[in-house]
Order: C-alpha cells, then sequence, then structure tokens
C-alpha cells in the first residue's frame, strides 16, 4: 500500500471548516450513550482551544431517525431544521457545528436541496413561520464536530499529555477508523478526504501518535439500517454487517476502533458483545473485545482526562486494555462509582467482563 | 521566423500519427509543412504501445511506417517545442514557441491528440494506493519490456480482473461519453496475457462490450472460445486490499443480479481517453469552440469533421475524440483534403 | 386519478433520485441490503423507470422497498447520478401515505417505529431517550446499558448530564414552549397526519387480522410485527 497516494486524494478534498463561534446542536445517540463526549467536546473547544460554542437548549433532534426510517415527511424534517437555523440566528451566529452524523447528513441534504429546488426553501420559510413566527438564515458555514476536532488537532497535539503509543512496544497503536456513512457517502466534498479516503478520523490518529490500519471493509457500513436496527426483527442486518467488518478488521490486530458517528461507535462496541455471548468470538487480541471510542474520548484521553469522566465506563467492551497500552493510569475502583464517588449500582457481568 | 519561398505553409501542431500522416499527404501535395511536438521524439502514444488490436500486430509497425512519412524534404520537425501564442494574420496566421522560432502559416492543423485518464481519479479502484492495481498503460508496458508478469510481491497471478469504462461514462468523474477503444484493448489485453499465464483465471469485467470495429468481435469470440477469458457484466464498484495485498473487488453480476466479491491477485484499470491537455492549450490559443466533453468541437459532427470553429484552422486525430490508430489514419487524410480545398481556394 | 408514476414525481426527491439507469451494477455491488436479503436496488430503479403502475404498486406492497439501510453507498458511486436510496425513501412515503404498506411483512412494522421513535420524538423533543430503551426490549445493549436504564440520573450526573433537568447541557428536559413548537411544526407541515395514517392503516389491518382488541388495542399486533 502506497500511503502517498491517499495523501495526494486528502490534498484535493479540502472543506471549509469555520474558524469560531459555532451553534452547537446536539446528537439523540451521543447523549443517550456517550454522554460525557459531548461535554468534553464543549469543554475541549472552550476552556482548551479557547473558542465560542453556544450550547442552546432550545433545539430539538433534527428528527433525522424518524425521517431515515420513513415516518417523518420531508416537509417536516426541512421545518424543523429551519427552525434550528432560526435559532442560530437569533443567537447570531452563522456557523452551525452538528455533533451526529445523521444530522450532519440531513442539514447538507437539506441545504443542498434548497439550491437545487428554492421553491422547497419558499415552502419551509412560510411553514416556520405559521408554526412558530421564526425567521431564518441558512449558515454560512455547517461542518461535524469531527471536522472542528480534525481542524484543531495540532492544538491538541500541542497540549499532548499521552500519544497513541504501546507504550510497552514504543510502536504505535494500530487503530481502526471508521467513518460514518453519512459524513461523506451523500456529498464527498463535504468530507475532509472525500468518501473514499475520508482523512478526518485518520489526521487525528496521526497526528496523536498512532496509525490507521486499512482492511478491505473499511467503508462497508456499520449497519445502523435504522428500521433495521429500530424493528427488533430487523436487527440480524445491522448484526450481520458489523459482523462483516469485524471479520475483516481482526487480521490486523487493532488495538481500537475509533468512530465520528455516534450510531457507529454504539453498534461496533454493542455488536462485538452480542457476538461475543450468541457464537463465543472475539475479535481483539486474548479473547477480549476491541476498544471503540468517540473521537471526543480519544481527544480527551490524549489531553490527560480521566477515563470514567470521559465515560469509558458506559461501553460495553472494556476499554482498559487499550488504557493499559497507553500508560493511562486509572482507578479500577472507581469505574461504576456516581460524582461523588458514591455506589450506584454497577452492569451485572461485571465479575466476567469482555 | 520560418517562411519558405511561395510555397503556402502549415503548422502542424502535434507529431503523432494523425499530425505525422496529415503532414505527409500536404508536403506530397506541395504544401511546406512544420510539425511542432511537445515531447522529445514524435510518434505520440503509439510509442508506448507493444501490439496492436484487433490482430495483435507489433506496433512498432506504425513506428517504422511513421518514420518514413515523417522524412520529406518539406517537413520539417521541431520536437522539444511547444505553441506559446497564435495571431491571425493577413495571409494566415503567426505562432509562436518557447524556443526561439516562430512559424507563419497559410493554415494550422491540430493534432494534439488525447492524454490517458488518470485512474488515481476513480478513487474507490485504489489506484496509487494499492499496490496491485494498474492500469492498461502500465500491462503495456510490461508487455512491451518483456519478461514474466508478476505481483509486487513478486508473485505469478492465478486470477486478474480486467476492469472496463475506467473513467468513461462516469458522471462521477465528468466524462460522460464512450471511449470506444478501451473493451477492444482490454480483450486484446487478456488474450495476451493468458499466453503468459497460462494457468491463471482471467476475467473482463464490463457493462457493454464495444466491438464496433473490423474484427473486433472475433476477437472477442476467439478470447471466450480460444483463450478461456471469462466475461462478466457488472461494472467495478469497489477495490480494496487484503492482508496479503491481494485485491478484493466488488461488483454486481447483473445478468444473475447478485453482488459478487472477488479476491484477485491483479487488477488491470481498462482506462479511457481524455483530451488530452495539449489539446486544452492549443484550443484555448487558437481560441476554438470544445465540445463539452473537453474535446475540440469541428464544425459539423457529420460533414466537417476536420474544420474547427475557427477558418484555417483545422483537426485530425483524437483531439476531436476516442479513436483507434487506422481512424486516425483516415481522419488524418481527409485533414489534409480539406486543407487542400481551403488553400486552393484563396 | 393520479397515476403512482406522477405521484413520485411529486417529491423533489424523487427528480433528484432518477435520472436514467445503465444498469451497470455499482449500486447492488455495494449495497448491505444485497448482501443481506434478496434485494437489488438497479432492479427497482429499472422496475420505476418503467412508468408502469402496475408494477410501482407492486413495489409498494412489496416486502422488498423495506430492505434498504439507508446507508447512501449507493449515491457516491453511480455513474449516471441516480441515487436508489432517495427514490426508496419516496416509494416508503407513497406506500404509507395510501395504506400499501400494511400489505407486506416488512412495511406493517411502520406502525412500531412510529410508536418508538415517532412518539418519543413528540413526548420529549428526542428521537432516542433512556427512558425508552428498555432493557428487555434491547436485550443487545448489554449489561452496561441495563446498568444505565436503571440509574440514569446517577450515571448521567456523574458524566456532566442534564438528565431530565431544565436548562442546556446533555439529556436535558425539552422545555413544554419547544415541544410546542415541535408539534406546531408537525401539525402545520403533514408529520401529525402522517403519524395519523399510518395509526389509522395499521388499525385497519390488524383488526382483519383479528389482532386488534375491541378498543383498539394493538399490543398483539405491534408483537406480532415486530418480530417478522
Amino acid at each position: 500500500m502506497k500511503v502517498q497516494g491517499k495523501r495526494k486524494i486528502w490534498h484535493d478534498y479540502q472543506k471549509e471548516i469555520a474558524d469560531d463561534h459555532y451553534y452547537y446542536v446536539r446528537s439523540c445517540i451521543r447523549q443517550n450513550f456517550f454522554p460525557a463526549s459531548e461535554y468534553y467536546f464543549l469543554k475541549i473547544l472552550k476552556d482548551v482551544l479557547g473558542k465560542d460554542v453556544f450550547d442552546d437548549p432550545k433545539h430539538t433532534t433534527c428528527t433525522g431517525i424518524g425521517y431515515h426510517a420513513d415516518i417523518i415527511p420531508f416537509e417536516t424534517i426541512q421545518t424543523v431544521v429551519a427552525r434550528h437555523f432560526a435559532l442560530m440566528t437569533e443567537a447570531g451566529y452563522k456557523n452551525f457545528a452538528v455533533s451526529c452524523v445523521t444530522s450532519f447528513g440531513i442539514y447538507s441534504e437539506i441545504t443542498e436541496t434548497w439550491k437545487e429546488f428554492p421553491e422547497e426553501l419558499e415552502k419551509t420559510r412560510i411553514a416556520l413561520k405559521k408554526s412558530t413566527g421564526r425567521e431564518f438564515k441558512v449558515p454560512a458555514n455547517i461542518t461535524h464536530t469531527s471536522d472542528l476536532i480534525y481542524k484543531f488537532k495540532g492544538d491538541i497535539a500541542e497540549k499532548q499529555v499521552h500519544e497513541l503509543i504501546n507504550k510497552k512496544t514504543g510502536k504505535p497503536l494500530q487503530i481502526i477508523e471508521h467513518v460514518g456513512c453519512h459524513y461523506a457517502k451523500i456529498f464527498p466534498s463535504k468530507g475532509v478526504g472525500g468518501a473514499e479516503f475520508p482523512n478526518v478520523l485518520t489526521g487525528m490518529i496521526e497526528e496523536w501518535g498512532g496509525e490507521v490500519v486499512d482492511y478491505p471493509e473499511r467503508r462497508h457500513c456499520c449497519g445502523f439500517g435504522f428500521r433495521q436496527y429500530l424493528v427488533q426483527g430487523n436487527r440480524g442486518y445491522s448484526l450481520a454487517n458489523s459482523k462483516k467488518k469485524f471479520e475483516s478488521m481482526k487480521p490486523y490486530h487493532p488495538d481500537a476502533i475509533i468512530c465520528n458517528c455516534p450510531g457507529c461507535t454504539m453498534f461496533l462496541d454493542k455488536w462485538q458483545y452480542v457476538l461475543s455471548e450468541t457464537e463465543g468470538k472475539t475479535y481483539g487480541a486474548y479473547g477480549s473485545g476491541i476498544p471503540v471510542l468517540t473521537y471526543e474520548e480519544l481527544a480527551g484521553l490524549v489531553l490527560g482526562y480521566n477515563p470514567w469522566d470521559l465515560g469509558l465506563q458506559m461501553h460495553q467492551v472494556d476499554s482498559e486494555p487499550l488504557l493499559d497500552k497507553m500508560g493511562i493510569e486509572y482507578d479500577p475502583e472507581k469505574k461504576y462509582l456516581g460524582k461523588k464517588d458514591q455506589y450506584i449500582g454497577q452492569p451485572c457481568n461485571i465479575v466476567a467482563s469482555l | 521566423m520560418i517562411q519558405l519561398s511561395m510555397k503556402k505553409n502549415i503548422l502542424t501542431i502535434g507529431g503523432g500519427v494523425a499530425g505525422i500522416e496529415a503532414s505527409n499527404i500536404l508536403a506530397g501535395m506541395g504544401y511546406s509543412v512544420s510539425i511542432v511536438e511537445k515531447e522529445v521524439t514524435l510518434g505520440g502514444k503509439v510509442n508506448q504501445w507493444h501490439k496492436l488490436f484487433p490482430d495483435l500486430r507489433d506496433a512498432s509497425d506504425i513506428n517504422d511506417y511513421l518514420k518514413k512519412r515523417v522524412k520529406q524534404p518539406e517537413i520539417m520537425v521541431f520536437t522539444n517545442t511547444e505553441i506559446t501564442s497564435v495571431k491571425k494574420t493577413d495571409d494566415g496566421f503567426y505562432a509562436k514557441s518557447n524556443r526561439a522560432v516562430g512559424f507563419e502559416a497559410h493554415a494550422i492543423l491540430l493534432a494534439t491528440g488525447f492524454d490517458v485518464f488518470k485512474a488515481e481519479r476513480k478513487e474507490e479502484y485504489g489506484y496509487t494506493i494499492y499496490d496491485n492495481v494498474i492500469t492498461s498503460v502500465d500491462l503495456e508496458k510490461q508487455f512491451k519490456k518483456g519478461g514474466a508478469i508478476h505481483t509486487t510481491g513478486g508473485k505469478t497471478p492465478k486470477r486478474v480482473a480486467f476492469i472496463h469504462c475506467v473513467g468513461s461514462r462516469d458522471a462521477k468523474t465528468g466524462n460522460h461519453y464512450c471511449s470506444k477503444v478501451c473493451c477492444v484493448t482490454g480483450v486484446k489485453q487478456a488474450i495476451e496475457l493468458s499466453h503468459l499465464l497460462p494457468d491463471a483465471e482471467i476475467f473482463c469485467f464490463y457493462m457493454d462490450l464495444r466491438m464496433y470495429g473490423l474484427e473486433f468481435e472475433e476477437l472477442y469470440k476467439s478470447a471466450q472460445e480460444k483463450h478461456n477469458i471469462q466475461f462478466i457484466r457488472g461494472r467495478l464498484s469497489e477495490a480494496s486490499e487484503n492482508i496479503d495485498n491481494t485485491i478484493l473487488i466488488k461488483c454486481e453480476d447483473t445478468l444473475s443480479g447478485r453482488p459478487l466479491k472477488m479476491n484477485v491477485d491483479l487488477v488491470v484499470l481498462l482506462v479511457g481517453m481524455e483530451a488530452g491537455s495539449g489539446t486544452h492549450a492549443a484550443g484555448e490559443l487558437c481560441k476554438l469552440n470544445f465540445q463539452e466533453n473537453n474535446f475540440l468541437a469541428c464544425s459539423d459532427i457529420h460533414l466537417g469533421r476536420n474544420c474547427s470553429s475557427r477558418e484555417g484552422i483545422f483537426l485530425a486525430g483524437s483531439c476531436i475524440g476516442p479513436m483507434s490508430i487506422p481512424e486516425t489514419l483516415d481522419n488524418a487524410r481527409s485533414a489534409a483534403l480539406e486543407i487542400h480545398k481551403f488553400l486552393s481556394k484563396n | 386519478m393520479k397515476s403512482l408514476y406522477n405521484r413520485l414525481c411529486e417529491d423533489v426527491r424523487f427528480i433528484e433520485g432518477i435520472k436514467a439507469c445503465m444498469n451497470c451494477g455499482v449500486c447492488t455491488a455495494i449495497c448491505p441490503a444485497a448482501e443481506f436479503y434478496d434485494y437489488d436496488p438497479r432492479v427497482i430503479v429499472n422496475q420505476v423507470m418503467q412508468k408502469d403502475d402496475t408494477v410501482i404498486e407492486g413495489l409498494l406492497k412489496s416486502d422488498t422497498i423495506w430492505y434498504c439501510g439507508q446507508c447512501m453507498s449507493c449515491k457516491t458511486r453511480c455513474p449516471r447520478d441516480n441515487v436508489p436510496g432517495l427514490i426508496i425513501s419516496v416509494l416508503r412515503k407513497v406506500s404509507q401515505e395510501l395504506g400499501y404498506f400494511t400489505e407486506s411483512k416488512k412495511g406493517r412494522q411502520q406502525l412500531v417505529v412510529k410508536r418508538n421513535v415517532g412518539d418519543t420524538i413528540l413526548k420529549y423533543g428526542y428521537c432516542v431517550y433512556p427512558r425508552t430503551l428498555k432493557p428487555e426490549l434491547h436485550p443487545e445493549q448489554g449489561p452496561a446499558w441495563e446498568w444505565v436504564y436503571n440509574h440514569p440520573h446517577e450515571v448521567y450526573e456523574r458524566l456532566n448530564g442534564n438528565f431530565e433537568q431544565e436548562g442546556a447541557g446533555t439529556l436535558r428536559k425539552t422545555s413544554p414552549e419547544v415541544l410546542g413548537e415541535l408539534k406546531a411544526i408537525f401539525d402545520e407541515t403533514g408529520g401529525t397526519e402522517f403519524f395519523e395514517i399510518i395509526e389509522k392503516y395499521s388499525l385497519e389491518k390488524a383488526q382483519k387480522m383479528g389482532m386488534a382488541t375491541s378498543d383498539n388495542n394493538l399490543d398483539a399486533y405491534i408483537n406480532h410485527v415486530q418480530s417478522q
């Protein structure tokens, strides 16, 4: 494999990412399953990088999961999106930072639709005004929050406390990066590095000392499939897609998987658990799983934050093997404790964990 | 400045098959011709080929032919030279070059040819990234060099996939047109490869097989019957690299309506023709119209194939569109006649 | 009476998604649904291209259109700029508008989606909310999630969340005013009506299948369709 070829492609796909002053919209799945990731995203941007990010309680879900499961009309989601643009406009912002990758796809798809079909934009203006009295401007810049961490990866590297290196061997960690389908497959030019060889996560990983592993099913969907997961009877589809990826990546012995889509992170974590329970198969070393992290968790780890503050205890596949490799200290006793170090229960399988 | 006697002068930009053939005929008619060629040698792309479809004759036959054709006293050759400006004059045109030589011409012939599609633009195929993905041009070079065909790991390929329509018939690369000659090139190379790798399985992944020319269809038939080449109707969607450096290809077998995945040792991308950078540059300098597909526009696609959008500037060869060597020779000869018709009027 | 094909054409996503197919197969080649189901996006595009209402009606009533996972891998590759995934979205919409979705096993599952995600959106302002992800319905979420589900306030507090609280923050409570605006948008743009259509046709089908109680409780119907 010649990496220079990839670098040329990355050079050609330069996406415009705003520098500061972002209106932040949250992700349903990231909040449910990786809540600390959103907290630390804001913390890193504000406290570490000195940026202005507005966290508005008045926004809601974009309804993207419902939309892709075909229960939300296109007109409805356009108007919900327009409402968020109105809130952004009212708060005095022009740059829109999106936490969820499905949402990012939605905001991109709708703004592009409005360019191709201005009558849809007009209809939406009228609908929003009628239903909420609000008016909106289209953002000057729409980025996914992983684009921002990518953009500032150098600044983060300057404050890095831990490197993505295996302390025992001295070699870079072998990391699988998985980019959400709706990040770049819909509009390749809206993804850093395009759709085939995206650079948004590779850039971060390499900047912080790690090595990215390419494997045959890298571009394959994790299998969320919206209705294919939401409805019990369809879940085999979702599982099968993730399994395909695990089988493909296993020979490369990866140390971790990093995702920018919260859904992908959740599925690649949980389906490893299901496969170990139902088929006895595991994909990491020594019969364990491959830790799956959000890019915020990865950034947080390299900046030296406490893994349990970063929410790694909520993952099903244990991250401790990765933490050990990186030489990160953590207190196993405190993993499942509450804010005041009080006992708040623990997962029932703790004795025999992955 | 070059100005010869009372003869009419013609400036031919491009010293490949079209440029040399047209210039030879014009010289034979009594014109004085200057051929300006930006490369160090004449001959154009045929210099890179080993054997030609449909009969697998040596490409060097064409080289030899062109060498003879260009040896005329009325033809002056300027290699390693590029035209930098073209201005209209009372008699015709005046062109400057990047060397210390300018050209007065009563007519200009653009024979600036094609470039091969840069396969790295088709990112999902991994050219220049995955070791065992090569183009038909790369393979032809290997054939010409001679010797055994190996993967980059030094292995003898047991399974090879030829991929049709690379860079052509493709909204994503911006080339909607069919490049015509790549299909027969693929069939030819598959047959040649089957001689070098008698134990290998060789596949051609196609959408439509453009066997338009004399003996092309027969070549395809022979590929199937005598050389065991297998043809699968499905365009390559994606190539990725396995841990052992073999390539995983994904397409659909559209005739059976099923997705198909295969591990192969070598992938050969049949890359199409694009309007060359020389064609683009010369067309701009001469202020000519281009087609939507970036080749030069003729004044009438049925009746004026060698006339550009400007009087006195003529077109020959693949700067007009993808064409084979015999077609280029035909086209060059008719260009010479058009130029003669034009110059006889004045 | 509008033809089905014309109905599809009214949706800009259909206009955007269907140019003309050259049957190259690159979409089916990388479609996850084509890998795991008897599904072929290329064939579906060709069927729609016929503009034949009998064929289209067949699609709208079939399981076929419900296999797509909306990954949009097809959009990235199509050399004619078609988007099978978008065409599927429009087919699914029309299938529901006309009540045809209840004719297929997979189509009938739309009620499950509406009652989970749809109702969660209007009730909480989220598509997915901790309160709705019951471990017994999501065993795949594992013991880690079960722990969170049983101790949400403590776990989310530990991670600096604002679960079910007012103000900004992770998993904050969506205020009644905001939920009101969301509902107003749904009412204005046909979202509410669409939910009602899904319920209406599902009830009719459940009654036909003998899976509705006399007071229109659809639990038995839901139990049945979600496992198909």
